[in-house]
């Protein structure tokens, strides 16, 4: 009763905030919270005649097609493996660069670099993966011309499942980075000028600058942009994966995660069942990792804490 | 329905909004059950609405002694897939007029495009969205549908609402498109032939003196002699999906497959019944160290499993010399593409029937078109279908266009006008395979090469014994599933000749199967297969 | 001490020109392909691979996509639209709940946090929300279809809010609330013109996301008029895949025939020029003393 009674006295305290909010809110609502109606779909067997909620439940029999391959472990390794190695890497790239651009002296250099290095963001993965095959094709790609006309021997590059790993991490960087770049070029931006001069009036010099004061200011936005990948831990990157390995088996064993297991498996069957268990397995999984980060950071720093 | 939703949204609002915030926030440990049993009642409405009101509709249909009754306009939403002709607009207000005079009805042509088609396609019929007509297909999987009941049973209104189209479609199709006794679709008259053939550069065979590719030993011969005289160019190309385009079509050709029965099992067309394990035998193995041999001598390319062209590209292009199958019709096209741009090329075609002796003719199921289940207005929509089958005007407007702007008849042959891509609307490009009719079938010169293979198989032609049969997999779909993927990763590579130990591969292959299931899976497909047989009436 | 600090700074921009140089020629590389290969013919594409210069200069594939610009340019204008609409809106509704979820003294602001973050954890999937839209909403066809599912994402919210809670101190909302301005007023008239750094930020991605969805239009639009430029390009992409999977089985020939490389090619380069000039636009907020200059002001 207290509590609601908080919450009515805030209501009218903070009325414009809310009105404010309301909009937000409504949309989540609709657009969001709604749908998680179709969860359900998870826990019984579909029928095109019969509403959701006549249908058969069938427990947790939807979700038999995920281990039945016996690979469930093998993908959602895979799948936390390349997100951790995209989190950490793309971050300490997009930092680095990022302020690298901003220290750059040359206006019309920093100008035409950002821009650039942006660029790759605007190339989709199915275009980049027929680049990629002309020039990794065993037989006529531009690797092994080179390679050959140098008198070396030419390399079958799509049948070496280990080399993938670095190609996938390569070319998911090449791509994403310039993204998070921005993110944090904005968050330099807003750093007032004054903290630089105060620290080259102390005597700091570029790099100690760069360490003392902008990366603590990163701080925060960083934390969010790790909280945000790591809720999507289990899922994520589809089209770079599934793009660039296609139906090369071979090649399965390190560059195969849910997102393209689930894709293959239930091409042939058209059952949202089972897609929607899956989805539940990766929601319940980011959703744990999340709880148990989120609880961290709030001890660390309440004021970086999401929620 | 509306009211409620909007009431719905009214509510959400005010109150629920409020409430919902603290059931996400306080129960965060299974959101997930919260969100999803907070108000059940909404999504079940509408979908329950709309199947009752569909009953209620085909119960009223049957109860009317009178034909059909015209008296309501109605408006019909005709979806097929594929994308849409630029002049589709100009084409369906000119339905509009006739089918409004005509029926008291008009329909919107809607095109899925081939973007995530099969997505869309299952979203419509699983979703109650407004569909009237909708194709179907072996290919999207009609037999899975119908058998699930996304589709209208047709027999009762068929001879009310569509009396001619009943008299015009032959009753053994009638009866060969039936799942479980009744009619789901519309089936097309045109016999067409959809079976494989060799395909090869004749001008390059002629200058080597290689053999005619009829037979495998041939093909193999052929090839050898590509790569000897041209290394440069790649002797066979197959593509990514070598499982479609090499091993079944091997089986097709070299061991008479009665179908494409699926996970790993083989029958042959003359003994059907005899359905046994392709996948572990030691045929398999023999197959596989067959095209692993292919591999080693260079005839196919190493990374064939990531190729992105496509073989009729590369084919036409001069950097692959042969495919070891595609149809008649496709054959014509590539050759025809070809010559435009190489015009002392040539393509040379042996249909598979000269070695396995007989071809089967497209089953009915093939090309269709089907009303949802979730239909409001089936009756009406037979009578449209109807009419673009059976009346001329309807037929050839959404099969050629306009007469005079899109193509003119020239000494009974069909001529575009401008080429495939001024022209508005080239030939059937409303993707109207479906309400072909031989009467008023239109072809270009071109054709008449297609014709004369149509002829000549017509001669050996047999039934298609394997289409009519639909498959239920709702007890093992787990299986299938995990076994997609099995496959895809131990079987593909062995195929495209990239396991340097065959033998070991296919045990690594077949263990993993088995592990996914695959001897449940085979055992319940034998017996549905074996019901199938003697349903049929097929020994 | 002055000469010390001086090579430092001469070794870090050294370095710094090297490692972005680097890095940028990295990122031009494919664009120069896409580039060259949509100036090739479709033939030296096949035979010969990409190559930074056309092997052979062709204009086959502009040709086949500007003989009837109608399409192409209708889908601008749509795309164009969507985008403008989509962007403004989504703003300025963002830039709102940034604003009021870092207010200190919003006693819920954690709890609606919270609320906006939990949806990028749990989603119904795809059927339901194909419902949604089509059955309950209502947008099938229309414009709306194509704005309201990317209006807004909980990842740009709560990036804003943190773009905002620090280029705006606390301080001086506090003085604001003293001086007797409304909440809304203070959002309006100081927050804003402090935040503009984290408004281009969040307006770029919100257009970059417009600008290249497509998925709405493939899920939701029926009529070709109201198709987004993007999907052009991957139904384009998709047809040919369509039509490479599809086995000669089903036996399908398609009368406007195969799309080309080229043709792929030159839809990418006509798709993505035009918003590749927009982050040069956007470039210029992030000016750093922008936001100091502006409390001042």
């Amino acid at each position: 009763m207290s509590r609601k009674n908080g919450f009515i006295q805030e209501l009218v305290k903070n009325r414009i905030l809310f009105l404010m909010l309301l909009p937000v809110l409504v949309y989540f609502f609709i657009n969001n919270y709604l749908p998680m109606i179709g969860i359900y779909y998870a826990f019984v067997r579909f029928d095109f005649n019969t509403s959701l909620f006549k249908l058969d439940f069938v427990g947790l029999q939807n979700f038999d097609f995920l281990w039945k391959s016996g690979k469930l472990l093998e993908l959602t390794y895979n799948t936390i493996g390349y997100n951790a190695i995209f989190i950490i890497l793309g971050n300490v790239l997009s930092i680095t660069v990022a302020i690298l651009v901003s220290e750059v002296k040359s206006k019309w250099f920093k100008k035409i670099t950002q821009s650039v290095l942006f660029l790759p963001y605007f190339v989709s993965f199915v275009i980049l993966s027929v680049i990629v095959f002309n020039i990794f094709n065993y037989e006529h790609g531009v690797l092994n011309t080179v390679l050959k006309s140098l008198g070396a021997d030419p390399v079958d590059v799509y049948s070496k499942p280990k080399l993938w790993i670095l190609l996938i991490v390569v070319f998911y960087l090449w791509k994403s980075f310039g993204y998070s770049m921005v993110i944090y070029l904005a968050s330099i931006t807003g750093i007032g000028e004054d903290y630089y001069e105060a620290a080259k009036i102390d005597g700091a010099n570029t790099f100690q600058r760069a360490w003392h004061i902008t990366l603590p200011m990163l701080k925060n936005t960083f934390v969010i942009l790790l909280l945000f990948s790591l809720g999507s831990i289990m899922k994520g990157q589809f089209d770079l994966f599934y793009q660039m390995v296609g139906n090369n088996g071979l090649l399965y064993s390190t560059t195969d995660i849910l997102d393209t297991y689930v894709y293959r498996s239930l091409k042939v069957t058209f059952d949202m069942g089972m897609a929607t268990a899956a989805g539940v397995y990766q929601s319940l999984f980011g959703f744990t990792l999340i709880i148990v980060v989120n609880g961290i950071i709030r001890k660390i720093n309440k004021e970086y804490a999401l929620f | 329905m509306v009211s409620r939703v909007k009431k719905t949204a009214g509510v959400a609002l005010s109150l629920a909004l409020t409430a919902s915030v603290f059931t996400a926030c306080s129960s965060n440990n299974n959101g997930n059950n919260a969100g999803a049993s907070s108000e059940p009642a909404k999504s079940s409405a509408p979908a329950s609405s709309s199947a009752s009101s569909s009953a209620s509709a085909s119960a009223s249909a049957s109860a009317s002694p009178a034909g059909l009754d015209t008296s309501k306009k109605v408006h019909l939403q005709f979806y097929m897939l594929g994308n849409a002709p630029k002049d589709l607009p100009k084409v369906e207000a000119e339905i509009n007029k006739m089918a409004e005079a005509d029926l008291n009805a008009t329909v919107t042509f809607n095109f899925t495009t081939w973007t995530d088609w099969d997505q869309k396609y299952k979203l419509l019929l699983s979703t109650g969205q407004d569909v009237d007509l909708i194709f179907t297909a072996d290919w999207t999987q009609y037999q899975q549908y119908a058998k699930k009941g996304a589709f209208l049973p047709l027999d009762d209104l068929l001879p009310k609402a569509a009396p001619k189209l009943n008299e015009f479609v032959p009753k053994d199709m009638w009866d060969a498109v039936k799942i479980n006794g009744k009619i789901y679709t519309m089936p097309a008259t045109y016999q067409e032939y959809v079976t494989n053939g060799f395909v090869w550069r004749e001008d390059l065979r002629k200058k080597y003196d290689l053999p005619t590719p009829v037979d495998i030993p041939t093909f193999e011969a052929y090839m050898e002699g590509i790569k000897k005289n041209e290394p440069s160019i790649q002797p066979v190309a197959f593509g990514s999906d070598v499982k479609g385009s090499l091993n079944d079509t091997f089986l097709d050709v070299y061991r008479k497959k009665v179908g494409a029965l699926a996970y790993g099992m083989f029958a042959s067309y003359d003994k059907p019944a005899e359905i046994t394990s392709y996948w572990g035998s030691p045929e398999q193995l023999e197959d596989l160290k067959r095209f692993k041999s292919w591999q080693d001598k260079g005839y196919f390319s190493k990374n064939e499993l990531n190729e992105k062209t496509t073989n009729q590209d590369k084919l036409v292009n001069g950097t692959a010399a042969a495919m070891m199958g595609d149809n008649p019709t496709r054959y014509n096209q590539t050759n025809s593409n070809m010559k435009t741009l190489h015009p002392d090329w040539e393509l040379g075609y042996t249909p598979f029937a000269v070695t396995t002796g007989y071809a089967t003719p497209v089953h009915p199921i093939h090309n269709g078109f089907a009303i949802p289940a979730s239909s409001k207005n089936a009756e009406r929509a037979l009578a449209f279908y109807e009419k673009m089958v059976t009346d001329k005007r309807y037929n050839q407007l959404t099969e050629y266009g306009f007469e005079g702007v899109n193509y003119t008849v020239d000494n009974g042959y069909y001529k575009m006008l401008g080429d495939a891509n001024t022209n508005g609307f080239p030939r059937e490009a409303m993707q109207g395979w479906a309400w072909r009719n031989p009467e008023f079938m239109l072809f270009e010169p071109s054709y008449d090469g297609v014709k004369k293979i149509f002829d000549e198989l017509d001669k050996v032609q047999k039934p298609d014994i394997y289409t009519g049969f639909a498959e239920d997999y709702t007890e093992y779909q787990a299986e299938r599933s995990a076994l997609e993927q099995v496959e895809k990763q131990y079987l593909y590579p062995l195929l495209a000749g990239q396991v340097k130990d065959v033998d070991a591969g296919v045990k690594t292959f077949m263990d993993k199967a088995k592990k996914a299931g695959l001897d449940k899976i085979q055992e319940a497909y034998k017996k549905q297969w074996l019901a199938y047989l003697s349903e049929a009436g097929i020994q | 001490m002055r000469i010390k600090e001086d090579r430092t700074s001469v070794w870090f921009q050294i370095l710094a020109h090297v490692i972005v140089i680097a890095g940028c020629i990295l990122c031009i590389l494919p664009f120069v392909l896409i580039l060259s290969a949509s100036f090739s013919s479709n033939a030296s594409i096949i035979q010969g691979g990409y190559s930074l210069w056309p092997k052979d200069f062709s204009l086959e594939g502009y040709k086949v996509i500007f003989q009837v610009p109608d399409e192409v340019l209708r889908a601008y204008g749509v795309t164009t639209l969507v985008t403008v609409v989509g962007t403004t809106l989504g703003l300025l509704l963002m830039t709102m709940a940034g604003y009021v979820l870092q207010r200190k003294d919003f006693k819920y602001r954690n709890v609606f946090s919270f609320f906006i973050y939990f949806t990028t954890l749990f989603g119904g999937g795809l059927v339901p929300y194909y419902m949604l839209i089509n059955n309950y909403l209502k947008f099938t066809d229309s414009y709306y279809a194509l704005i309201w599912p990317s209006l807004m994402t909980p990842f740009l919210i709560i990036l804003m809010r943190s773009f905002i809670s620090s280029a705006v101190p606390d301080e001086v909302i506090e003085s604001s609330k003293i001086d007797g301005a409304g909440d809304f007023l203070i959002y309006w008239r100081i927050v804003m013109p402090l935040a503009i750094p984290g408004l281009a930020t969040i307006g770029l991605f919100l257009a970059l996301h417009y600008w290249n969805d497509w998925f709405s239009s493939a899920l939701f639009i029926n009529s070709t008029a109201k198709y987004q430029l993007q999907f052009y390009l991957y139904n384009i992409i998709n047809t040919s895949s369509f039509l490479s999977s599809i086995g000669a089985g089903a036996g399908i020939i398609l009368s406007d025939g195969v799309p080309t490389e080229t043709m792929k090619m030159s839809m990418a380069v006509v798709v993505t020029g035009p918003i590749l000039f927009l982050y040069p636009f956007v470039q210029r907020y992030f000016v750093k003393g922008l936001t100091i200059g502006a409390v001042k002001g």
